[in-house]
């Protein structure tokens, strides 16, 4: 029972299952990273600390963490990345390891916050020195956390994406199947 | 793999030379601009579900290619590299691996007739 309960988890068409917990918490740790790092230094945009650490360009960090780019929303960007960390670490976390068919939505909620926030990182990368002559360590780091979870988070965003075509061509409701509705699951080959 | 660890290389290449070189302006603005986007999907080409992603590099490649002439370049080292560059990131990001697993057919069966997972649930059946 338990065997064939492994082997129910893993996406026709597969050789492994992409929502196990192996596969997820190295995402999820890079995600916490990211909510430190970038929690430290939207504490210095938000004047909470004077200095910001800063090894190699000099007062680049500062430069940057104070441009107007970084202030064009009403809280900081670095403030804001600190949250889109968490939205992945959590819809990273919530669910069991069959969630790519259980709960289709958390699956496409995670890959979406994960695509999208690390795109945003390469384009404030481009604009440090395109804009503003200077370089920000942190920020750098950051960026390189973010885009380094996109391609592990995408394998299970892709189950989901073809449990949902499946959910399409068959007799179910495909708005109660991306929710994740156990009657309309099992109408689902 | 190797192939695309080159393209990370190339891409970081692209954003520290301006300063090494003493690239022009539009030369430094161009490297800064191309490297980060090839080093990001070069990093997301890593990994088996999403190598596909190499070849969104193509374009930006290319660029490199016509960007000398388009943005009238002043140095001619930048000039030189970045058709270089250009060159060699789209020799290397063809080269396609093969995967371990399978993906039910991968991102091309979401808009595919009778895609490789859905073949497989039928095939269970009979």
């Amino acid at each position: 029972m338990a065997k064939n309960e492994s082997i129910d988890q893993i996406p026709p068409g597969w050789d492994y299952n992409p929502a196990t917990w192996s596969q997820r918490i190295p995402i999820v740790i890079l995600a916490f990273v990211g909510v430190i790092i970038a929690t430290y230094l939207s504490l210095y945009q938000l004047d909470y600390i004077d200095t910001v650490w800063e090894p190699f360009f000099g007062d680049g960090s500062k430069t940057i963490l104070n441009s107007k780019v970084s202030n064009v929303l009403p809280i900081p960007d670095a403030a804001l990345g600190a949250i889109g960390y968490l939205v992945d670490a959590v819809t990273g976390v919530i669910g069991g390891t069959h969630r790519w068919k259980k709960m289709p939505w958390i699956v496409i909620v995670f890959g979406l916050a994960v695509g999208p926030l690390g795109f945003v990182s390469v384009l404030l990368v481009v604009f440090q020195p395109v804009l503003f002559s200077a370089w920000c360590t942190l920020c750098l780091g950051s960026a390189i956390i973010s885009i380094a979870m996109i391609g592990p988070a995408m394998d299970e965003m892709l189950a989901s994406l073809q449990y949902m075509q499946r959910a399409k061509r068959s007799e179910a409701s495909t708005w109660k199947v991306f929710w994740g509705v156990q009657s309309e699951i099992e109408k689902v080959k | 793999m190797w192939a695309k660890i080159l393209n990370i290389v190339i891409g970081l290449y692209l954003i520290v030379a301006p300063s090494f070189f003493g690239y022009s302006p539009q030369a430094s603005d161009n490297g800064h601009i191309i490297g980060p986007i090839i080093v990001t999907f070069s990093i997301i080409s890593l990994w088996e579900a999403t190598q596909g992603t190499r070849k969104w590099n193509y374009p930006f490649a290319v660029w490199l290619l016509l960007a000398p002439w388009i943005l009238g370049y002043e140095n001619n080292l930048a000039m030189v590299s970045d058709m270089l560059v250009g060159a060699l990131v789209i020799v290397f990001s063809s080269f396609e691996q093969e995967n371990k697993n399978r993906y039910g057919g991968g991102w091309a069966s979401l808009w595919q007739k009778h895609p490789q997972h859905i073949q497989e649930v039928n095939k269970d059946e009979v």
